[in-house]
């Protein structure tokens, strides 16, 4: 599944701040750029071609943005700017966006840091699983009581 | 394709195309009875430590390489389906297990009525055959797959005792059922072929949750892990990587076989008394209608013109809300908590005829929380961490499994350029959602809103018609008894050939309103015994 990227240095501190404005800082954890969460969100890209194929659109976008290009870069974009750059290109690119969005979430809920603070138990699901009580019959009470009303055939 | 070379000289009995839930089941039932059965299966056998919920990486890998979708798995094993005029896409995994592998192994059966659709609603065509009659192959089943369940529903006939107890339902599904019990309305443990238990030296389910990406310590029933490694012990041989592009027939007209590329690449002939197909409602048709002849000039099986049609998928809605006082509902097995039957049959007071299912499904990790799952995703800005916290671990959905009656231009056909890794023809579906099922889809919609409401769920978001949602792959070599208006008789023969048998879910008449499995594998059970039972002249 890899793939060549064309990414930039440019392209990556884009990157970066814009995943900030994705995910911002809360608690004690800082926005996912600032958690150097890029080069994992890169690697993440390789892993399918449309994967790949939604990251260099986006930062493509980005970087043409006609916001971005009159400041001298989205770097050089206020908060709010930035934000209305990262929705404009949300509503020019619904799908490649989505998936530039899946990959960015899936790197930042991968990290133990944010497990932690969500309560996850930042392992995989197995071989471990959960305890679970056992299925209590009880709770068939009510039900239980409902006369039979499946459709009979006459067969 | 010139294929001269017939593997090891050998004819076999009985040649299965496909090591999935039917053909694992058919094989068992023949093994037992001596016949020798080789299986070709274009995928391999996986390793249920080597599922992707043993690594950090599986949400990753549920959105990748483990994807429900083949067209955005792309791996070599699959076949592309060219899905572009489909309501609907259809969804299949590859490997010894079939797509039981990924399946939420939620085990429902067809209700008496769904064989009579035809004398009591006027819809479509009743079965050859009754519920009464599969009966006692459903109870086979529920025993070799093992069924976790609890008898009394009343919105089923009587049934035998369970193998196991239910599944735990945990506090989401215990808060959901009281919504329905608080409505009026049913609902029931969903029987699973899970185990709650010990079972068949199989470990009893762990709760992990996301199961549909195989389940690591085999308390799941997949085939490859119940019918095959016994039909293996009974002498059947299983041949992976093996994909087949044709089966041949003699110059009457019969079943001579299959010709396939091995796991080497190259293409071989196995000669074979009879052929059952287990491909499943895409790949069987898709089979029959690459295997031309001059006796079978519109493919394989294909005198009635009906290869191909009637596809049935069961549309889906989906309802999601989130539950307030949930915290952990991801544990336990993502689709098997309960499912509800208040609107399973026809009632004349409605605007559409038969009915739908409400399967309730949990939530997921915190990916694919983030991701929507059955929602959109959560939003990113300044509220994104608020709207994370205020669904993680609460999510509920209720799936709106709607009865998808056979319609002729709802379809599987030949794609003219698209291929698989073999260069050959990739199916083209064509399907629409009917007027029909879509009055049914806003029904289970308006009431799941209520559901979740009454189970004081919040930020309920509604998806109209899961795109990904052709899990249920049927009807596309129709059962009957006319040979004009079906493909195979009431027992899976072929009517043009009667060597060929169907066991997969191509052959259902209708979809029913509830996961087809249970019943797909009653079936392939059924014509196996009829085999042993009045065909010996295919044992050699």
């Amino acid at each position: 599944m890899a793939q060549d990227l064309k990414i930039s240095d440019a392209d990556r501190v884009t990157l970066s701040e814009a995943m900030d404005r994705l995910i911002p800082a809360v608690d004690d954890l800082p926005a996912a750029g600032q958690m150097g969460l890029g080069p994992e969100v890169e690697r993440l890209a390789h892993e399918a071609p449309h994967y790949g194929d939604a990251l260099e659109s986006v930062l493509d976008a980005l970087s043409m943005d006609p916001l971005s290009r009159a400041a001298g870069g989205f770097r050089a974009l206020s908060p709010d700017d930035r934000d209305n750059a990262i929705r404009t290109i949300e509503g020019n690119m619904p799908g490649k966006f989505g998936t530039f969005l899946e990959i960015v979430y899936l790197a930042y809920y991968s990290l133990p840091a944010v497990h932690r603070r969500i309560g996850w138990v930042s392992r995989p699901p197995q071989p471990e699983g959960f305890d679970m009580p056992p299925f209590d019959e009880s709770v068939l009470e009510t039900v239980r009581k409902r006369e039979p009303f499946w459709r009979k055939t006459g067969d | 394709m010139t294929t001269d070379e017939n593997r090891n000289g050998r004819t076999v009995d009985v040649l299965i195309i496909g090591a999935g839930a039917s053909g694992g089941a058919a094989a068992w039932r023949l093994a037992k009875d001596g016949f020798d059965v080789v299986i070709l299966e274009q995928g391999s056998w996986l390793r249920p430590e080597d599922y992707p919920t043993t690594g950090n990486d599986w949400e990753l890998k549920a959105r990748t390489s483990w994807n429900i979708d083949p067209n955005v798995r792309g791996l070599p094993e699959d076949y592309p389906v060219n899905d572009s005029e489909s309501d609907v896409t259809p969804l299949m995994f590859n490997a010894v297990g079939g797509s039981t592998i990924h399946w939420t192994a939620h085990t429902p059966r067809f209700h008496p009525s769904d064989f009579r659709v035809k004398s009591l609603d006027g819809v479509a065509d009743d079965w050859p055959l009754t519920y009464e009659e599969l009966e006692p192959w459903y109870d086979l089943n529920d025993r070799m797959m093992g069924c976790a369940g609890i008898i009394g529903d009343p919105a089923n006939p009587p049934r035998s005792e369970r193998p196991m107890p239910p599944l735990p339902i945990g506090p989401d599904g215990e808060a959901v059922a009281r919504a329905f019990d608080a409505l009026g309305w049913h609902w029931w443990p969903s029987d699973s072929y899970i185990n709650s238990t010990r079972y068949d030296g199989r470990d009893a389910c762990n709760n992990c949750g996301p199961n549909t990406y195989g389940c690591v310590v085999r308390a799941k029933a997949s085939t490859d892990v119940t019918y095959l490694p016994k039909a293996q012990e009974m002498g059947v041989e299983i041949r992976t990587d093996s994909r087949v592009t044709e089966i041949t027939t003699g110059s009457d007209g019969r079943v001579t076989g299959a010709n396939y590329i091995d796991s080497n690449g190259k293409r071989v002939h196995q000669a074979a008394r009879s052929v059952i197909m287990a491909a499943n409602g895409v790949g069987t048709p898709r089979l029959l209608l690459l295997s031309k002849s001059d006796r079978h000039p519109d493919g394989l099986a294909n005198s009635s013109g009906l290869v191909g049609k009637n596809l049935m998928f069961h549309p889906y809605s989906i309802v999601t809300g989130f539950l307030p006082e949930m915290t952990q509902n991801f544990k336990g097995p993502l689709g098997n908590m309960i499912l509800s039957q208040e609107f399973y049959e026809t009632d004349p007071r409605r605007d559409f005829v038969r009915g739908y299912t409400y399967q309730i499904v949990r939530s997921s990790g915190p990916g694919l929380t983030a991701l929507g799952l059955f929602a959109p995703p959560v939003s990113w800005g300044e509220s994104h961490h608020e709207e994370f916290a205020s669904r993680f671990g609460k999510g509920v959905s209720l799936a709106v499994i709607s009865e998808d009656l056979p319609e002729l231009h709802n379809r599987v056909t030949l794609d003219e350029s698209l291929t698989d890794s073999d260069g050959i023809p990739a199916p083209r579906v064509e399907y629409k959602t009917s007027s029909n099922t879509r009055k049914m889809l806003d029904h289970g919609i308006r009431n799941g809103v209520k559901v979740l409401e009454q189970a004081n769920a919040t930020g309920i978001a509604v998806t109209q018609l899961l795109k990904a949602c052709g899990w249920h792959l049927m009807g596309t070599a129709k059962m009957g008894d006319d040979p004009s208006a079906s493909v195979v008789d009431r027992w899976g023969t072929a009517h043009d050939a009667d060597n060929l048998f169907i066991v997969d879910g191509s052959v259902f008449v209708t979809a029913g309103a509830v996961n087809p499995t249970p019943t797909i594998q009653a079936l392939a059970l059924r014509t196996a015994e009829f085999i042993c039972e009045s065909r010996g002249d295919l044992k050699g």
